[in-house]
Protein backbone atom coordinates (compact mmCIF):
# COMPACT_ATOMS: atom_id res chain seq x y z
CA UNK A 1 0.00 0.00 0.00
CA UNK A 2 2.98 2.16 -0.46
CA UNK A 3 6.55 2.51 -2.25
CA UNK A 4 9.33 4.18 -0.70
CA UNK A 5 12.57 5.80 -2.45
CA UNK A 6 10.58 6.40 -5.92
CA UNK A 7 12.16 9.05 -7.91
CA UNK A 8 10.04 11.72 -8.67
CA UNK A 9 9.72 13.69 -12.59
CA UNK A 10 8.17 16.22 -13.21
CA UNK A 11 7.50 18.21 -16.93
CA UNK A 12 5.04 18.99 -19.79
CA UNK A 13 2.58 16.58 -21.50
CA UNK A 14 -0.18 17.54 -23.57
CA UNK A 15 -3.15 17.25 -21.61
CA UNK A 16 -1.61 19.30 -18.83
CA UNK A 17 -0.58 21.99 -21.38
CA UNK A 18 -4.59 21.96 -23.27
CA UNK A 19 -5.97 22.56 -19.98
CA UNK A 20 -3.81 25.30 -18.58
CA UNK A 21 -4.76 27.60 -22.12
CA UNK A 22 -7.22 29.46 -20.08
CA UNK A 23 -8.45 26.89 -18.05
CA UNK A 24 -6.38 26.50 -15.01
CA UNK A 25 -8.99 26.96 -12.46
CA UNK A 26 -11.11 24.20 -13.95
CA UNK A 27 -11.70 20.28 -13.39
CA UNK A 28 -9.85 19.89 -16.86
CA UNK A 29 -6.72 21.01 -15.35
CA UNK A 30 -7.11 18.84 -11.83
CA UNK A 31 -7.57 15.56 -14.69
CA UNK A 32 -5.09 16.49 -16.22
CA UNK A 33 -2.40 17.67 -13.93
CA UNK A 34 -3.36 16.73 -10.52
CA UNK A 35 -2.38 12.90 -11.33
CA UNK A 36 0.47 10.68 -10.67
CA UNK A 37 1.95 8.42 -13.21
CA UNK A 38 3.17 5.25 -12.30
CA UNK A 39 5.18 2.38 -13.88
CA UNK A 40 2.81 -0.76 -14.21
CA UNK A 41 4.78 -2.72 -12.04
CA UNK A 42 5.10 -0.36 -9.05
CA UNK A 43 1.35 0.23 -9.33
CA UNK A 44 0.29 -3.50 -8.85
CA UNK A 45 2.74 -3.42 -5.47
CA UNK A 46 0.31 -0.30 -4.38
CA UNK A 47 -2.84 -2.98 -4.21
CA UNK A 48 -5.31 -0.07 -5.64
CA UNK A 49 -7.42 0.83 -8.32
CA UNK A 50 -6.74 3.57 -11.07
CA UNK A 51 -7.74 6.79 -9.65
CA UNK A 52 -7.16 6.22 -6.39
CA UNK A 53 -5.91 9.01 -4.21
CA UNK A 54 -2.01 8.87 -3.40
CA UNK A 55 -0.26 10.94 -1.15
CA UNK A 56 3.13 11.90 -2.70
CA UNK A 57 5.88 13.02 -0.07
CA UNK A 58 9.59 14.30 -0.56
CA UNK A 59 11.26 16.33 2.08
CA UNK A 60 9.95 19.67 0.41
CA UNK A 61 6.17 18.67 0.95
CA UNK A 62 3.53 16.47 0.33
CA UNK A 63 0.30 16.06 -2.05
CA UNK A 64 -2.52 14.35 -2.85
CA UNK A 65 -3.30 13.45 -6.24
CA UNK A 66 -4.80 10.51 -8.13
CA UNK A 67 -3.24 7.71 -9.10
CA UNK A 68 -2.52 6.68 -12.82
CA UNK A 69 -0.48 3.90 -14.81
CA UNK A 70 2.21 5.51 -17.16
CA UNK A 71 2.12 4.70 -20.94
CA UNK A 72 5.79 6.23 -20.97
CA UNK A 73 6.67 3.04 -19.50
CA UNK A 74 8.60 0.79 -18.35
CA UNK A 75 10.42 3.64 -16.00
CA UNK A 76 10.54 1.08 -12.40
CA UNK A 77 11.25 3.20 -9.13
CA UNK A 78 10.24 6.44 -10.97
CA UNK A 79 7.35 8.48 -10.61
CA UNK A 80 5.46 11.64 -12.77
CA UNK A 81 3.82 14.49 -12.02
CA UNK A 82 2.61 16.72 -14.83
CA UNK A 83 4.68 20.41 -13.88
CA UNK A 84 1.66 22.65 -12.32
CA UNK A 85 0.67 23.70 -8.90
CA UNK A 86 0.78 19.80 -7.35
CA UNK A 87 4.01 18.64 -8.71
CA UNK A 88 5.36 22.20 -6.96
CA UNK A 89 4.09 21.29 -3.71
CA UNK A 90 6.89 18.73 -3.45
CA UNK A 91 9.97 20.15 -5.90
CA UNK A 92 13.25 21.20 -4.56
CA UNK A 93 13.38 25.06 -4.32
CA UNK A 94 17.19 25.12 -4.38
CA UNK A 95 18.37 26.65 -7.31
CA UNK A 96 22.04 25.71 -6.39
CA UNK A 97 22.56 29.15 -7.31
CA UNK A 98 21.62 28.81 -11.08
CA UNK A 99 18.31 30.31 -10.36
CA UNK A 100 16.38 27.29 -11.61
CA UNK A 101 14.52 25.05 -8.81
CA UNK A 102 15.45 21.29 -8.76
CA UNK A 103 12.24 20.68 -10.57
CA UNK A 104 13.17 16.82 -11.16
CA UNK A 105 14.49 13.69 -9.47
CA UNK A 106 13.70 14.27 -5.78
CA UNK A 107 13.30 11.13 -3.67
CA UNK A 108 9.86 10.87 -2.84
CA UNK A 109 7.62 8.39 -1.34
CA UNK A 110 4.32 7.33 -1.88
CA UNK A 111 0.92 6.38 0.16
CA UNK A 112 -2.49 4.95 -0.84
CA UNK A 113 -5.02 7.49 0.59
CA UNK A 114 -7.91 6.39 -0.23
CA UNK A 115 -11.10 8.70 0.41
CA UNK A 116 -8.33 11.67 0.69
CA UNK A 117 -9.26 15.10 -0.99
CA UNK A 118 -7.39 15.54 -4.30
CA UNK A 119 -7.53 19.51 -4.03
CA UNK A 120 -8.38 22.15 -7.00
CA UNK A 121 -5.48 24.64 -8.09
CA UNK A 122 -7.61 27.20 -6.58
CA UNK A 123 -7.75 25.32 -3.01
CA UNK A 124 -4.44 24.47 -3.12
CA UNK A 125 -2.78 27.93 -3.76
CA UNK A 126 -5.30 29.08 -1.56
CA UNK A 127 -3.75 27.09 1.37
CA UNK A 128 -0.46 28.87 0.51
CA UNK A 129 -1.69 32.22 0.39
CA UNK A 130 -2.83 31.72 3.78
CA UNK A 131 0.13 29.80 5.41
CA UNK B 1 -24.61 39.15 -52.23
CA UNK B 2 -24.65 37.76 -48.79
CA UNK B 3 -21.83 39.25 -46.48
CA UNK B 4 -19.76 36.89 -45.77
CA UNK B 5 -19.68 35.92 -41.88
CA UNK B 6 -16.60 34.01 -41.27
CA UNK B 7 -12.94 35.51 -42.18
CA UNK B 8 -10.51 33.66 -42.36
CA UNK B 9 -6.43 34.73 -41.87
CA UNK B 10 -3.93 32.75 -42.89
CA UNK B 11 -0.15 32.26 -42.09
CA UNK B 12 -0.91 33.20 -38.49
CA UNK B 13 1.94 32.39 -36.31
CA UNK B 14 1.34 30.47 -32.97
CA UNK B 15 1.47 31.82 -29.90
CA UNK B 16 1.96 28.85 -27.59
CA UNK B 17 5.63 27.48 -27.72
CA UNK B 18 9.31 28.26 -29.07
CA UNK B 19 8.37 26.68 -32.14
CA UNK B 20 6.72 29.15 -33.46
CA UNK B 21 4.58 27.44 -36.14
CA UNK B 22 3.88 29.99 -38.88
CA UNK B 23 1.00 28.28 -40.96
CA UNK B 24 -1.87 28.54 -39.35
CA UNK B 25 -5.27 29.53 -40.62
CA UNK B 26 -7.91 31.07 -37.93
CA UNK B 27 -11.57 31.74 -39.05
CA UNK B 28 -13.06 33.96 -37.14
CA UNK B 29 -16.85 35.27 -36.69
CA UNK B 30 -17.17 38.91 -37.68
CA UNK B 31 -20.01 39.69 -35.95
CA UNK B 32 -19.14 38.32 -32.58
CA UNK B 33 -15.13 38.74 -33.44
CA UNK B 34 -15.26 35.01 -31.69
CA UNK B 35 -12.71 32.07 -33.07
CA UNK B 36 -15.06 30.03 -34.52
CA UNK B 37 -12.02 27.64 -36.36
CA UNK B 38 -8.18 26.78 -35.86
CA UNK B 39 -6.37 24.43 -38.81
CA UNK B 40 -2.99 23.28 -38.87
CA UNK B 41 -2.28 24.08 -35.19
CA UNK B 42 -1.42 21.06 -32.13
CA UNK B 43 -3.81 20.79 -29.62
CA UNK B 44 -2.71 23.00 -27.41
CA UNK B 45 -1.92 25.72 -30.09
CA UNK B 46 -6.03 25.54 -30.62
CA UNK B 47 -6.74 25.47 -27.02
CA UNK B 48 -4.91 29.21 -26.78
CA UNK B 49 -7.42 30.74 -29.80
CA UNK B 50 -10.32 29.29 -28.57
CA UNK B 51 -9.05 30.67 -24.95
CA UNK B 52 -9.01 34.21 -26.50
CA UNK B 53 -13.04 34.13 -26.97
CA UNK B 54 -14.72 35.91 -24.03
CA UNK B 55 -15.77 33.60 -20.74
CA UNK B 56 -16.55 33.28 -17.46
CA UNK B 57 -12.25 32.73 -17.44
CA UNK B 58 -11.64 35.58 -19.30
CA UNK B 59 -10.76 39.32 -17.76
CA UNK B 60 -12.02 42.10 -19.71
CA UNK B 61 -11.80 44.95 -16.99
CA UNK B 62 -8.97 45.98 -15.03
CA UNK B 63 -9.87 44.30 -11.40
CA UNK B 64 -8.79 45.45 -7.98
CA UNK B 65 -9.29 44.56 -4.49
CA UNK B 66 -11.71 45.95 -2.31
CA UNK B 67 -12.97 44.29 0.81
CA UNK B 68 -11.22 41.05 -0.08
CA UNK B 69 -13.18 40.82 -3.13
CA UNK B 70 -11.52 41.55 -6.57
CA UNK B 71 -14.23 44.38 -8.05
CA UNK B 72 -14.08 45.69 -11.94
CA UNK B 73 -12.56 49.65 -11.69
CA UNK B 74 -11.49 51.85 -14.50
CA UNK B 75 -7.83 51.77 -16.14
CA UNK B 76 -6.97 55.04 -14.57
CA UNK B 77 -8.18 53.94 -10.96
CA UNK B 78 -5.78 50.44 -12.11
CA UNK B 79 -3.19 52.22 -13.06
CA UNK B 80 -2.87 54.73 -10.39
CA UNK B 81 -3.61 52.26 -7.48
CA UNK B 82 -0.82 49.87 -9.06
CA UNK B 83 2.13 53.08 -9.86
CA UNK B 84 1.71 53.61 -6.21
CA UNK B 85 2.13 50.06 -5.14
CA UNK B 86 5.26 50.24 -7.42
CA UNK B 87 6.48 53.50 -6.72
CA UNK B 88 6.28 52.91 -2.44
CA UNK B 89 8.17 49.72 -2.73
CA UNK B 90 11.72 49.46 -2.03
CA UNK B 91 12.60 46.32 -3.67
CA UNK B 92 9.72 45.31 -6.61
CA UNK B 93 10.33 41.90 -8.56
CA UNK B 94 9.08 42.06 -11.92
CA UNK B 95 8.54 38.79 -13.65
CA UNK B 96 7.43 36.79 -16.54
CA UNK B 97 7.56 38.62 -19.85
CA UNK B 98 7.60 35.05 -22.00
CA UNK B 99 4.15 34.94 -23.33
CA UNK B 100 4.42 38.51 -24.49
CA UNK B 101 5.63 40.32 -27.45
CA UNK B 102 9.09 42.13 -27.28
CA UNK B 103 7.73 45.37 -27.74
CA UNK B 104 5.96 45.24 -24.64
CA UNK B 105 9.07 43.34 -22.97
CA UNK B 106 11.45 46.65 -23.78
CA UNK B 107 8.54 48.36 -21.83
CA UNK B 108 9.31 46.28 -18.97
CA UNK B 109 12.79 46.96 -18.85
CA UNK B 110 12.44 50.27 -18.90
CA UNK B 111 10.03 50.45 -15.80
CA UNK B 112 12.23 48.36 -14.10
CA UNK B 113 15.27 50.35 -14.31
CA UNK B 114 12.83 52.99 -13.77
CA UNK B 115 11.83 51.82 -10.28
CA UNK B 116 15.26 50.62 -9.24
CA UNK B 117 13.76 46.89 -9.43
CA UNK B 118 14.71 43.40 -9.87
CA UNK B 119 13.63 41.85 -13.57
CA UNK B 120 13.10 38.24 -14.34
CA UNK B 121 11.93 36.29 -17.18
CA UNK B 122 10.58 32.42 -17.06
CA UNK B 123 14.09 31.79 -18.12
CA UNK B 124 14.59 32.14 -14.59
CA UNK B 125 12.92 28.53 -14.02
CA UNK B 126 13.47 26.99 -17.20
CA UNK B 127 16.65 27.71 -19.34
CA UNK B 128 18.44 29.92 -17.37
CA UNK B 129 21.00 27.32 -16.88
CA UNK B 130 21.41 26.99 -20.51
CA UNK B 131 21.73 31.07 -20.86
CA UNK B 132 24.82 30.50 -18.32
CA UNK B 133 26.34 27.19 -19.94
CA UNK B 134 25.97 29.51 -23.61
CA UNK B 135 28.05 32.56 -21.70
CA UNK B 136 30.60 29.74 -20.31
CA UNK B 137 31.65 27.81 -23.65
CA UNK B 138 29.88 29.53 -26.46
CA UNK B 139 27.30 27.43 -28.22
CA UNK B 140 27.27 26.31 -31.96
CA UNK B 141 24.01 26.34 -33.10
CA UNK B 142 21.63 27.02 -36.43
CA UNK B 143 18.48 27.88 -37.78
CA UNK B 144 16.03 25.19 -37.53
CA UNK B 145 15.18 25.28 -41.61
CA UNK B 146 19.00 23.94 -41.97
CA UNK B 147 17.97 20.93 -39.23
CA UNK B 148 14.97 20.49 -41.56
CA UNK B 149 17.22 20.24 -44.85
CA UNK B 150 20.35 18.72 -43.66
CA UNK B 151 20.04 16.68 -40.31
CA UNK B 152 20.48 13.21 -41.14
CA UNK B 153 21.08 12.37 -36.63
CA UNK B 154 18.58 14.08 -34.37
CA UNK B 155 19.32 13.68 -30.58
CA UNK B 156 16.49 14.85 -28.15
CA UNK B 157 18.11 14.90 -25.06
CA UNK B 158 15.98 15.46 -21.60
CA UNK B 159 12.75 16.49 -24.13
CA UNK B 160 9.81 15.10 -25.10
CA UNK B 161 8.24 17.47 -27.95
CA UNK B 162 5.27 14.99 -28.65
CA UNK B 163 4.21 16.68 -25.51
CA UNK B 164 5.97 20.07 -25.17
CA UNK B 165 5.91 21.23 -28.92
CA UNK B 166 3.84 18.99 -30.83
CA UNK B 167 4.50 20.45 -34.17
CA UNK B 168 8.44 20.20 -33.96
CA UNK B 169 8.61 17.04 -35.39
CA UNK B 170 6.59 16.99 -38.14
CA UNK B 171 7.93 21.04 -38.78
CA UNK B 172 11.78 20.79 -38.64
CA UNK B 173 13.12 17.77 -37.10
CA UNK B 174 11.40 14.58 -37.96
CA UNK B 175 9.12 13.58 -40.44
CA UNK B 176 9.68 16.50 -42.22
CA UNK B 177 11.24 16.40 -46.17
CA UNK B 178 14.16 18.69 -46.23
CA UNK B 179 15.86 19.74 -49.53
CA UNK B 180 18.86 17.10 -48.77
CA UNK B 181 16.56 14.81 -46.73
CA UNK B 182 13.57 13.90 -49.37
CA UNK B 183 12.86 11.45 -47.56
CA UNK B 184 11.79 13.15 -44.28
CA UNK B 185 11.78 10.22 -41.47
CA UNK B 186 13.43 7.76 -43.54
CA UNK B 187 16.56 9.66 -44.14
CA UNK B 188 16.96 10.72 -40.12
CA UNK B 189 18.32 8.00 -37.65
CA UNK B 190 16.35 9.77 -34.13
CA UNK B 191 17.99 9.13 -30.72
CA UNK B 192 16.02 10.31 -27.42
CA UNK B 193 18.26 10.05 -24.45
CA UNK B 194 15.58 10.07 -21.34
CA UNK B 195 14.81 8.45 -17.75
CA UNK B 196 11.17 7.36 -18.91
CA UNK B 197 10.34 5.60 -22.63
CA UNK B 198 8.47 8.83 -23.23
CA UNK B 199 6.04 9.05 -26.20
CA UNK B 200 8.81 10.92 -27.96
CA UNK B 201 11.43 7.65 -27.46
CA UNK B 202 8.38 5.17 -28.70
CA UNK B 203 8.84 6.78 -32.06
CA UNK B 204 12.93 7.24 -32.23
CA UNK B 205 15.40 4.47 -33.72
CA UNK B 206 17.13 4.46 -30.33
CA UNK B 207 16.25 4.94 -26.91
CA UNK B 208 18.93 5.60 -24.37
CA UNK B 209 17.47 5.25 -20.78
CA UNK B 210 19.63 6.97 -18.57
CA UNK B 211 18.89 7.09 -14.85
CA UNK B 212 17.16 10.49 -13.37
CA UNK B 213 20.39 12.79 -12.45
CA UNK B 214 22.94 11.57 -13.77
CA UNK B 215 22.93 13.22 -17.00
CA UNK B 216 26.37 14.83 -16.57
CA UNK B 217 27.94 11.58 -16.05
CA UNK B 218 26.70 10.19 -19.50
CA UNK B 219 27.56 12.43 -21.28
CA UNK B 220 31.39 12.99 -19.85
CA UNK B 221 31.27 8.90 -20.53
CA UNK B 222 30.19 9.32 -24.34
CA UNK B 223 32.93 12.49 -24.41
CA UNK B 224 35.72 10.03 -23.03
CA UNK B 225 34.48 6.62 -25.91
CA UNK B 226 34.65 9.36 -28.46
CA UNK B 227 37.83 10.05 -27.65
CA UNK B 228 39.08 6.42 -27.45
CA UNK B 229 39.00 5.80 -23.34
CA UNK B 230 38.24 2.50 -22.43
CA UNK B 231 35.57 2.67 -19.53
CA UNK B 232 36.70 0.60 -16.67
CA UNK B 233 32.76 -0.26 -16.03
CA UNK B 234 29.95 -2.31 -17.37
CA UNK B 235 27.70 0.71 -17.27
CA UNK B 236 27.24 4.59 -16.84
CA UNK B 237 24.70 6.28 -15.23
CA UNK B 238 22.49 3.20 -16.05
CA UNK B 239 23.54 2.42 -19.71
CA UNK B 240 25.52 -0.53 -20.44
CA UNK B 241 29.28 0.75 -21.84
CA UNK B 242 28.50 -1.83 -25.24
CA UNK B 243 25.58 0.99 -25.72
CA UNK B 244 27.78 4.05 -25.17
CA UNK B 245 30.00 2.53 -27.95
CA UNK B 246 26.87 2.09 -30.14
CA UNK B 247 25.92 5.43 -29.82
CA UNK B 248 29.33 6.92 -30.55
CA UNK B 249 29.44 5.14 -33.33
CA UNK B 250 26.25 6.29 -34.77
CA UNK B 251 26.49 10.09 -33.87
CA UNK B 252 30.51 9.99 -35.44
CA UNK B 253 28.80 8.35 -38.69
CA UNK B 254 26.36 11.37 -39.38
CA UNK B 255 26.92 13.85 -42.24
CA UNK B 256 25.00 16.75 -39.93
CA UNK B 257 23.53 16.07 -36.75
CA UNK B 258 21.77 18.27 -34.01
CA UNK B 259 21.38 17.53 -30.59
CA UNK B 260 17.64 19.79 -29.03
CA UNK B 261 17.70 19.44 -25.31
CA UNK B 262 15.10 20.56 -22.25
CA UNK B 263 14.18 20.54 -18.81
CA UNK B 264 15.47 16.83 -18.43
CA UNK B 265 19.05 18.68 -18.55
CA UNK B 266 18.48 22.05 -16.97
CA UNK B 267 16.02 21.64 -14.46
CA UNK B 268 18.08 18.24 -12.43
CA UNK B 269 21.46 18.36 -10.68
CA UNK B 270 24.18 19.69 -12.23
CA UNK B 271 22.14 22.10 -13.74
CA UNK B 272 23.79 24.66 -16.13
CA UNK B 273 27.12 21.78 -15.95
CA UNK B 274 24.89 19.47 -18.17
CA UNK B 275 25.06 22.18 -21.08
CA UNK B 276 28.30 22.97 -20.86
CA UNK B 277 29.05 19.37 -21.06
CA UNK B 278 26.51 18.86 -23.88
CA UNK B 279 28.15 21.78 -25.92
CA UNK B 280 31.57 20.26 -25.32
CA UNK B 281 30.46 17.12 -26.55
CA UNK B 282 29.25 19.11 -29.91
CA UNK B 283 32.81 20.70 -30.42
CA UNK B 284 34.64 17.29 -29.92
CA UNK B 285 32.13 15.82 -32.30
CA UNK B 286 32.58 18.66 -34.61
CA UNK B 287 36.52 17.17 -35.01
CA UNK B 288 34.40 14.08 -36.99
CA UNK B 289 31.82 15.72 -38.64
CA UNK B 290 29.17 18.43 -38.29
CA UNK B 291 27.09 19.02 -35.29
CA UNK B 292 24.84 21.40 -33.27
CA UNK B 293 23.03 21.86 -30.49
CA UNK B 294 19.59 24.21 -30.06
CA UNK B 295 17.57 24.72 -26.74
CA UNK B 296 13.97 23.60 -27.08
CA UNK B 297 12.51 26.75 -25.46
CA UNK B 298 9.30 26.53 -24.23
CA UNK B 299 7.57 30.12 -23.89
CA UNK B 300 6.63 31.42 -27.54
CA UNK B 301 8.65 34.10 -26.80
CA UNK B 302 11.04 33.61 -24.00
CA UNK B 303 14.06 33.50 -26.48
CA UNK B 304 12.47 37.16 -27.00
CA UNK B 305 12.63 38.06 -23.45
CA UNK B 306 16.38 37.17 -23.46
CA UNK B 307 17.59 38.65 -26.66
CA UNK B 308 14.97 41.82 -25.24
CA UNK B 309 16.79 42.06 -22.05
CA UNK B 310 20.43 41.34 -23.33
CA UNK B 311 20.13 44.33 -25.80
CA UNK B 312 19.19 46.89 -23.27
CA UNK B 313 20.71 45.77 -19.78
CA UNK B 314 23.59 43.66 -21.25
CA UNK B 315 22.23 40.31 -19.39
CA UNK B 316 19.37 37.73 -20.63
CA UNK B 317 17.77 37.18 -17.09
CA UNK B 318 17.87 37.93 -13.23
CA UNK B 319 18.72 41.15 -13.57
CA UNK B 320 18.84 43.96 -10.13
CA UNK B 321 18.73 48.17 -11.00
CA UNK B 322 18.97 48.86 -7.41
CA UNK B 323 21.56 50.74 -7.91
CA UNK B 324 20.56 52.52 -10.31
CA UNK B 325 22.78 50.35 -13.36
CA UNK B 326 21.82 46.83 -14.30
CA UNK B 327 23.78 44.26 -12.33
CA UNK B 328 23.43 40.06 -13.01
CA UNK B 329 23.46 37.31 -10.64
CA UNK B 330 21.37 34.38 -11.13
CA UNK B 331 21.00 32.78 -7.75
CA UNK B 332 20.75 35.96 -6.34
CA UNK B 333 18.40 38.51 -8.13
CA UNK B 334 16.30 35.35 -9.72
CA UNK B 335 12.88 35.23 -8.99
CA UNK B 336 12.80 32.19 -6.72
CA UNK B 337 16.20 32.60 -4.81
CA UNK B 338 14.95 36.14 -4.15
CA UNK B 339 11.27 34.73 -2.69
CA UNK B 340 13.26 31.61 -1.16
CA UNK B 341 15.27 34.86 0.80
CA UNK B 342 12.19 36.74 1.44
CA UNK B 343 13.40 39.83 -0.28
CA UNK B 344 10.63 41.59 -2.38
CA UNK B 345 8.33 43.84 -1.12
CA UNK B 346 6.00 43.90 -4.09
CA UNK B 347 5.37 41.58 -7.57
CA UNK B 348 4.33 42.78 -11.49
CA UNK B 349 3.98 39.62 -13.25
CA UNK B 350 3.65 40.31 -16.64
CA UNK B 351 2.15 37.21 -19.01
CA UNK B 352 2.88 34.53 -16.37
CA UNK B 353 1.69 32.19 -13.41
CA UNK B 354 4.10 31.57 -10.60
CA UNK B 355 1.51 30.80 -8.25
CA UNK B 356 1.10 27.64 -10.41
CA UNK B 357 4.82 27.58 -11.49
CA UNK B 358 7.15 28.27 -8.59
CA UNK B 359 8.00 25.82 -5.83
CA UNK B 360 5.41 26.43 -3.08
CA UNK B 361 7.83 27.68 -0.37
CA UNK B 362 8.54 30.71 -2.71
CA UNK B 363 4.92 31.11 -3.68
CA UNK B 364 4.09 32.11 0.21
CA UNK B 365 6.46 34.91 0.08
CA UNK B 366 4.89 35.85 -3.39
CA UNK B 367 1.38 36.22 -1.33
CA UNK B 368 2.84 38.24 1.17
CA UNK B 369 2.86 41.32 -0.26
CA UNK B 370 0.54 43.24 -2.84
CA UNK B 371 0.68 41.81 -6.75
CA UNK B 372 -0.16 43.52 -9.51
CA UNK B 373 -1.05 40.92 -12.48
CA UNK B 374 -1.56 41.75 -16.16
CA UNK B 375 -2.84 38.53 -16.97
CA UNK B 376 -5.76 37.91 -19.99
CA UNK B 377 -7.46 34.98 -17.71
CA UNK B 378 -8.22 33.39 -14.35
CA UNK B 379 -4.83 31.66 -13.10
CA UNK B 380 -4.10 30.86 -9.31
CA UNK B 381 -1.97 34.13 -9.83
CA UNK B 382 -4.35 36.55 -10.53
CA UNK B 383 -7.15 35.26 -8.55
CA UNK B 384 -5.13 36.07 -5.33
CA UNK B 385 -3.39 39.25 -6.96
CA UNK B 386 -4.29 42.96 -5.45
CA UNK B 387 -5.24 44.52 -8.80
CA UNK B 388 -5.51 42.65 -12.21
CA UNK B 389 -4.89 44.16 -15.55
CA UNK B 390 -6.35 42.45 -18.50
CA UNK B 391 -4.14 42.60 -21.27
CA UNK B 392 -5.26 41.83 -25.07
CA UNK B 393 -3.13 38.67 -25.65
CA UNK B 394 -0.25 39.08 -28.30
CA UNK B 395 -0.23 36.86 -31.71
CA UNK B 396 -4.17 36.92 -31.62
CA UNK B 397 -5.56 40.30 -30.49
CA UNK B 398 -2.84 42.65 -31.12
CA UNK B 399 0.46 42.27 -33.52
CA UNK B 400 4.32 42.14 -31.88
CA UNK B 401 7.33 40.32 -32.54
CA UNK B 402 8.38 37.28 -31.25
CA UNK B 403 11.69 34.90 -31.31
CA UNK B 404 11.67 31.95 -32.61
CA UNK B 405 13.47 29.13 -30.04
CA UNK B 406 16.83 29.65 -32.69
CA UNK B 407 16.24 33.53 -32.21
CA UNK B 408 14.57 34.07 -35.43
CA UNK B 409 12.36 36.81 -35.00
CA UNK B 410 8.94 36.23 -36.51
CA UNK B 411 6.07 39.30 -36.72
CA UNK B 412 3.00 38.18 -35.10
CA UNK B 413 -0.23 38.77 -36.62
CA UNK B 414 -4.06 40.09 -34.73
CA UNK B 415 -6.71 37.92 -36.08
CA UNK B 416 -9.83 39.51 -33.85
CA UNK B 417 -10.21 42.47 -31.51
CA UNK B 418 -9.90 41.73 -27.83
CA UNK B 419 -13.14 41.43 -25.66
CA UNK B 420 -13.81 44.43 -23.50
CA UNK B 421 -11.43 46.88 -22.28
CA UNK B 422 -8.26 45.13 -22.52
CA UNK B 423 -5.15 46.94 -23.81
CA UNK B 424 -2.21 45.51 -25.39
CA UNK B 425 1.04 44.35 -23.18
CA UNK B 426 2.75 47.48 -24.35
CA UNK B 427 -0.04 49.89 -23.45
CA UNK B 428 -1.15 49.03 -20.01
CA UNK B 429 3.23 48.97 -19.71
CA UNK B 430 3.32 52.61 -21.32
CA UNK B 431 1.08 54.02 -19.11
CA UNK B 432 2.16 52.25 -15.95
CA UNK B 433 5.53 53.60 -16.71
CA UNK B 434 4.36 57.12 -17.53
CA UNK B 435 2.83 56.99 -14.13
CA UNK B 436 5.38 56.04 -12.32
CA UNK B 437 7.06 58.86 -13.46
CA UNK B 438 4.56 61.20 -12.80
CA UNK B 439 4.76 59.73 -9.28
CA UNK B 440 8.25 59.80 -8.60
CA UNK B 441 8.92 63.36 -10.24
CA UNK B 442 10.46 62.49 -13.50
Amino acid sequence: MSLKDCTLLTGRTINQGVALEGGKTTMENVRAAAICAFDKEDFKKLDCLVGTPVKITTNFGEVTVYSTISDEGPHPGIIFIPMGPWANQVVNPDSQSCGTPTYKGMKATVEVTKGAKVLDALSLIKLLKEA
Amino acid sequence: MVERKIKTVYDVICPFCGTLCDDLEVDVDNTTEKVVEVRNACQIGTAKYFSSNPSEHRYEKPMIRKDGELQETTWDEAIDKAADILVKSKRPLLYGFSSTECEAQGKGVELAETLGGILDNTASVCHGPTLLAEQDVGVPSSTLGEYKNRADTVVFWGCNPVHAHPRHLGRYSEYVRGYFKKDGRNDRFVIVVDPRNTHTAQIADLFVQVNPNEDYELMNAIRATLRGVEIEEEEVSGVPVEKIKQLVDILKKARYGVIFFGMGLTQTLAHHRNIDTAICLIRELNDHTKFLITPMRGHYNVTGANQVFSWNTGYAYSIDFSRGYPRYNPGEFSSVDLLMRDEIDSSLIVASDPASNFPADSVKTLFKYPLIAIEPHETPTSVFADIVLPPQMAGIECVGTAYRMDSVPLRLRKVKDAPGDCLSDLEILERLLEKVKEKIGE
